[in-house]
């Protein structure tokens, strides 16, 4: 089957995009609000791992560390610099963008579990500069004193409503965007060098520079996720830089699957309703999800989005992805 | 009931419903705010620790709040509206606290909140009550700037916790006195390296200095939080040879140093003054608890030396099997506070209650005087039981308390809150 162009795509998004915005209409509740903000936040976090996971083959155990940097770069230039709210939206995601140029200039030079761990320690080295730099950061306290949100262009993120309406905008537009490099050439190159980076080098591609490009690309996407999360808890913590948030990405992205696109999304949904129901009703929190976990991993081995493409395919015959 | 059961008895159903639907219908119309009133409670949420290491302070905390609501609701609540409380787990996770905040008032209908988490939790939290205008109160957060900094203070939010900035002027005057009774000069610090711990370091030298200007910090150990091995920082500590030391590690990690430290003899050779010790779960945890160690209050029943301190402390043991923590009294000053204002105003709101509350003076088993005293301009508590005693090796643990001196931490508090630019 051929695959649809980039109109369809924007036509779905903007369908999405108007299904979101009636939904508080149609079920007016401030959870469901919250809960679609955190999926906005971590949906974006976890897709954009997936362009180094799914697509490059590049498996990040860091990347939570451009989730912090774009949380605490926004909350900083808002706190410290009282710029804009769209100033420091394209700030951060520019400091983003250089500080994983740096830090994938060295890592990705190596692979498989090499890649790995390097990506862990620069992340656990960003948590320990957070905690220890307190001046500036507030150390293990987080910034404190809340983000100001001053309204543009109409746009008031301190309300609520307004919140919901601009993270599933962000969302739809990052998704939209990463869907469409990943359909380039570009992403088509970096399937390549998933499958036979030994292939790719000996046509002519520079490996390192396209997993460079990749790894940029992906923190900077997962920066967004970080600047909707301060945005909702008004705070930025150095837990956003902690292991444990890159782990999470990852069992999102086991939840949801790596090979549909939008797998990683749907991945984030069930593992913040698993979080939002279990510790709920109980106080054995890891306990359950890690038995999800375990079911997916030793069981299932695959996510939800990968057996309905499965499905689809052995239904109408389709090959793209 | 089987199928042929329900066959048989259609009548007995039919006159079921009929009652109930009249039943319902009359309650409605008849009896609204009867009903109303009945099936309503005053839905209080509390965001707490209850998984991980330091669970333990997070459980005690809901042991105190569930001792002093039981309480309440025993006695008929609010014209029949008790207090329902919701607990949730934040993990210890900030974000998470913020996330169950939020969902406590915005999906389980909570009027107030009970931030009952560690500090970086309780500004998650705090940013929360300044979004959504809920009251609420910072029951464990001893960081000063909760509410002594403007910029951070919201006017419904109340803290009910001892202060970092209390206990160091407290410390720092203990320390002195009995640095310059024994000639201690040479001084050295050994403290969490996160900033509770700098901070609360920080300000007990400055007032260790202030009160005893001879005083000389030689040396500064910064181990890290949940550190398993001291060996290091304690070898580091020795070679200094200083003779006295600070501390302001607590719970699993000032134990694990103490029984470290007796291996090598750590307290023959120093004084030590360690904030944290006079705690329960630290007394009861060590294996060998040192005679002599200087420790701030945190909780126990013998200060201040009243019968209603030592009741509250062996009722809550009597209940729970175990002893309470310091956590345990801030979360029932906590509910003491709420269960008064909503007694004062006759009503759950939350506006009406923070306006009864600035200002508000309980009767309290923890408070110097009998009293605690909610005060108005930063909405903190003071007067509570404030002192600083030495160990011994079994029950009371720490005999003699000497007590600190409200109005010397007022005016030290006053002229700190000055140089912050505070004020």
């Amino acid at each position: 089957m051929k695959r649809r162009g980039f109109a369809f795509e924007l036509g779905i998004a903007a369908a999405a995009l108007v299904v979101l915005a009636i939904l508080p209409v149609l079920f007016p509740s401030k959870a469901l609000v919250d809960f679609a903000i955190r999926v906005a936040a971590f949906g974006i976090f976890a897709s954009s791992l997936n362009i180094l996971v799914g697509y490059t083959g590049l498996v990040s155990f860091g990347h939570g560390m451009f989730f912090a940097s774009g949380a605490y770069a926004f909350g900083l230039l808002m706190q410290k610099a009282g710029t804009s709210i769209p100033t420091a939206f394209l700030l951060t995601l520019l400091f983003s963008a250089a500080l994983a140029a740096v830090v994938g200039a060295i890592c990705v030079r190596l692979k498989e579990i090499y890649f790995a761990f390097l990506t862990l320690a620069f992340q656990m080295l960003l948590h320990s500069l957070i905690i220890s730099w307190q001046q500036l950061t507030g150390g293990d306290q987080g910034l404190m004193g809340g983000i100001p949100r001053p309204p543009f262009l109409g746009i008031n993120l301190a309300d609520q409503s307004h919140l919901y309406l601009f993270a599933c905008a962000t969302l739809i537009v990052s998704l939209l965007i990463m869907r469409h490099l990943m359909q380039s050439p570009f992403g088509y190159t970096l399937r390549m060098i998933r499958d036979n980076a030994e292939r790719a080098q000996f046509i002519g591609i520079r490996v390192w520079r396209m997993r460079l490009g990749a790894f940029i690309l992906a923190g900077t996407f997962a920066s967004i996720g970080g600047i909707i999360m301060s945005l909702l808890v008004s705070g930025a913590y150095p837990e956003f830089a902690y292991w444990t948030i890159s782990g999470e990405a990852i069992f999102m992205l086991m939840l949801g699957g790596t090979s549909a696109f939008l797998g990683p999304t749907v991945g984030t949904m069930m593992l913040l309703l698993l979080n939002d129901v279990i510790t709920k009703f109980t106080e054995y929190y890891g306990l359950t999800l890690g038995v999800v976990i375990l079911l997916f991993a030793l069981v299932f081995r695959k996510g939800v989005t990968d057996f309905a493409l499965e499905a689809w395919r052995r239904r109408f015959g389709e090959n793209q992805t | 009931m089987s199928k042929n059961e329900k066959q048989q008895n259609p009548i007995a159903r039919r006159r079921f419903l009929k009652s109930a639907t009249a039943l319902g219908g009359a309650a409605a119309l008849g009896f609204p705010m009867i009903s109303r009133a009945q099936a309503k409670t005053i839905k209080v949420g509390m965001p707490t620790i209850l998984s991980g290491r330091v669970a333990q302070l997070g459980i005690s905390s809901r042991n105190a709040v569930m001792l002093e609501v039981d309480k309440f609701n025993a006695a008929g609540g609010l014209g029949g509206r008790k207090i329902e409380m919701v607990v949730r787990d934040s993990k210890g996770q900030p974000a998470e606290a913020a996330r169950v905040s939020r969902e406590l008032v915005n999906s389980d209908g909570c009027e107030i909140l009970f931030d009952a988490e560690a500090s970086s939790g309780a500004f998650a939290v705090q940013e929360v009550a300044r979004d959504l205008g809920v009251l609420v109160f910072h029951i464990n957060s001893e960081t000063s700037s909760l509410t002594a900094d403007p910029k951070i203070r919201i006017p419904n939010a109340f803290r009910t916790a001892r202060q970092g900035v209390h206990d160091s002027i407290v410390g720092g005057s203990y320390a002195a006195a009995v640095a310059k009774a024994k000639g201690l000069r040479k001084w050295m610090t050994c403290s969490p390296d996160y900033a509770y711990g700098r901070d609360t370091t920080a300000q007990f030298t400055e007032y260790l200095k202030m009160f005893y200007p001879e005083a000389e910090i030689v040396g500064e150990a910064w181990p890290k939080l949940f550190q398993p091995d001291y060996t290091e920082v304690i070898t580091k500590i020795l070679q200094a040879k200083p003779q006295a030391l600070y501390s302001c590690l607590w719970g699993g990690d000032l134990t694990s140093y103490i029984d470290q430290g007796n291996i090598y003899a750590l307290f023959a050779a120093t004084e030590f003054f360690a904030v944290n010790m006079a705690d329960y779960t630290a007394l009861t945890a060590v294996k060998n608890l040192p005679v002599g160690i200087h420790s701030g209050n945190r909780y126990i029943k013998t200060f201040p030396r009243t019968p209603a301190n030592a009741a509250w402390g062996d009722a809550y043991r009597a209940k729970f099997g175990e002893y309470p923590t310091n956590w345990s009294w801030e979360s029932a000053t906590t509910a003491q506070f709420l269960i008064s204002a909503i007694k004062k105003t006759n009503s759950a709101d939350g506006k009406k209650l923070a306006e009864a509350l600035r200002g508000m003076k309980i009767d309290s088993p923890f408070g110097t005087d009998g009293t605690i005293t909610m005060r108005a301009e930063d909405q903190t508590i003071v007067g509570y039981a404030i002192g600083w005693g030495t160990t011994i090796s079994k029950e009371p643990y720490i005999p003699e308390v000497k007590a600190g001196d409200w109005k010397q931490i007022f005016e030290l508090e006053l002229d700190w809150k000055k140089r912050n630019k505070y004020l």
